[in-house]
């Protein structure tokens, strides 16, 4: 809803545009470590993205979307393992699978709010996980163990083009009509149906959009690893890392969460590599942090501690207080 | 004339408590139907099952001659409902444009499709509030009479053919008032039926066609302004307690 400065506006697109490029050549520099973890940092930024979609616009925090990312890996690998039919029509089925559970799952909690809303989800991801664990035709709680293809770049390409996707459709979110009827869902639901938002219908449809590419994620990882198992796909701290780091970088803006996955996905390797023992809690202490000084993100702190200075920090801890 | 809005035995319960009982009224097309009665007299309820928020208990509503009941509050809205709320109700992180352009963009018959269109319908009803010049504001940097002001445009930009206005003068200074006066009467003059839910005893005086009273949830007078405001009923139940 914003018109904006056309000039600054271009000098952005271009960036951008420029920003992905960079990315896209990273392959061709060769080195295999940093490409398997630029793969793990895209998928993580597309599932802060996916996220974003039902907890930053709607409003609604999801533990579910870790069992749309389950429903993915599991669509890609039955089709490939059991049926040995190509990768494509593994994503086909995932993404049907992510889509259709989606809209099951959200006609059944969507009237639930806040912290219910929460638990319910958390509560069907834990019994996904057992249902899947169960299935013949998903290996059981062995597994099921792709083909190999070995092509590390091509699947980095793929994690990047399904990035700059959901970003693109964030983006669009942001400036329609549908958007807008979200954001009015996340601020008032009362107030927005009054107006005449359709909001079972709109939460609806913004549960699938977050599946849709939270389930091709889980997709492209499925063949990328070659071998998943339901503990190692339906997992609730992956959802909990979705959560962060969209949280952490802006949730409700467009660019916030794949800056807060990529910022996040950096320190943690950097301090997984250097202080493994105690990683995981600078880590924690990075967040607590993060959460009292700049509760709304990244991109609001980029966008307003110019103007404020160190008072945006003094005021955020102030605002935020018990 | 025949009733934009008819309600029937309309009714509801709260475990024990009975909020509105066995109401029934006609509010006719182009007519400003005042609606008093002292706090805690349901007419808040009221207006929460003509808008769909509430699912009455028993009774029947009809919009336009047709039962609403049943009917989701967003349908409502299609249909050409529109109301305030007394408890304002804005999108607190959202510009003041953005709130009104909901407004536009999903009210009557779903609404203005295009995102520039509803944008231009909605700064009209801001500057038709006088709030013309705080469109780029958060909502909730807002202070008390411009929120109430945002709560009317709100409803206006959804182009209602019913307006119901839950105690929009609340907390208003006279001037204030007299400005939303002069509004009402503005939006009156487009065609629009208004039910006006208000304490303010001038507002309801200069504005209303007629009035009914509500008591303990039951209407117990109705009829032309000025024949009810003497009324010794009302006097006992509503306008003496606040005088003393
Ligand atoms: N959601 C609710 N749950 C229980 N009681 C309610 C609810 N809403 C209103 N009431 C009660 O119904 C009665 C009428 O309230 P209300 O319609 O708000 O009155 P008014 O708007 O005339 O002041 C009050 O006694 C109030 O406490
Ligand atoms: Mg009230």
């Amino acid at each position: 809803m914003r018109a904006g400065n056309p000039a600054r506006s271009a000098a952005r697109w271009i960036a951008l545009a420029a920003v992905v490029a960079l990315l896209a050549a990273l392959p061709w520099c060769g080195n295999a470590v940093l490409v398997q973890f630029g793969i793990s940092a895209l998928l993580l930024a597309t599932l802060a993205q996916g996220w974003n979609i039902i907890g930053g616009y709607a409003g609604y925090p999801s533990f579910g979307n870790s069992v749309f990312y389950g429903l993915g890996a599991y669509g890609v690998a039955i089709a490939m393992a059991q049926y040995q039919l190509p990768f494509w029509v593994g994503m086909l089925l995932a993404l049907g699978l992510g889509v259709a559970f989606a809209g099951l799952l959200g006609l059944a909690v969507l009237r639930l709010r806040g912290h219910y809303f929460a638990i319910c989800t958390l509560g069907l991801a834990l019994v996904m996980t057992a249902i899947v664990s169960n299935l013949p035709l998903a290996g059981g709680n062995i597994g099921l163990v792709l083909p190999l293809l070995g092509n590390a770049a091509l699947f980095y390409e793929l994690a990047l083009g399904l990035l700059v996707l959901a970003t693109l459709t964030v983006f669009w979110l942001a400036r329609s009509r549908f958007g807008l009827g979200l954001i009015a869902i996340r601020e008032n639901e009362e107030g927005a149906a009054v107006m005449g938002v359709n909001t079972t219908l709109y939460k609806v449809l913004a549960f699938m959009l977050s599946a849709a590419f939270t389930a091709l994620a889980g997709g492209i990882y499925a063949y990328y690893i070659t071998y998943i198992d339901p503990a190692g796909v339906f997992d609730l701290a992956l959802n909990v890392k979705m959560i962060i780091m969209a949280v952490f970088g802006g949730p409700g803006s467009v660019l916030g969460p794949v800056l807060g996955a990529f910022i996040l996905s950096v320190i943690s390797e950097i301090l997984a590599t250097k202080v493994t023992s105690v990683a995981s809690m600078f880590f924690g202490i990075v967040i607590v942090v993060a959460v009292v000084f700049m509760p709304r993100g990244i991109s609001h702190l980029v966008a307003h501690v110019r103007q404020a200075g160190w008072r945006y920090f003094v005021d955020n801890v102030r605002a935020h207080r018990l | 004339m025949d009733a934009i809005l008819e309600a029937r035995g309309l009714t509801k319960r709260f475990h024990g408590l009975v909020a509105v009982n066995g109401v029934s009224f006609q509010l006719r097309r182009g007519e400003i139907l005042g609606l008093i009665g002292p706090n805690g007299a349901g007419k808040t309820t009221l207006v929460n099952m003509v808008s769909g928020t509430l699912a009455p208990t028993a009774g029947d509503l009809l919009f336009e001659g047709r039962s609403v009941r049943g009917v989701p509050a967003y349908r409502r809205a299609h249909l050409g409902i529109g109301r305030t709320f007394q408890v304002m109700k804005p999108f607190p992180g959202m510009s003041v444009l953005e709130n009104v352009a909901v407004g536009a963009l999903f009210g009557a018959n779903g609404g203005e499709r295009n995102l520039e269109r509803a944008r231009a319908w909605a700064r009209a009803c801001l500057e038709s509030v006088g709030l013309g010049k705080r469109i780029a504001q958060r909502a909730d940097a807002l202070g008390g009479p411009d929120r109430k002001r945002l709560e009317l445009a709100r409803a206006l930009a959804m182009k209602p053919r019913l307006l119901l206005l839950d105690e929009v003068m609340a907390g208003l200074n006279h001037v204030e008032i007299e400005e939303v006066i002069e509004d009402i009467r503005r939006v009156r003059a487009q065609g629009i039926s208004i039910l006006v839910i208000e304490h303010v005893m001038k507002a309801i005086k200069s504005l209303s066609d007629r009035v009914f009273v509500l008591h303990h949830g039951e209407k117990i007078v109705e009829g032309g302004t000025a024949e009810v405001l003497s009324d010794p009923r009302v006097v006992e139940a509503y306008l003496g307690r606040q005088r003393r």
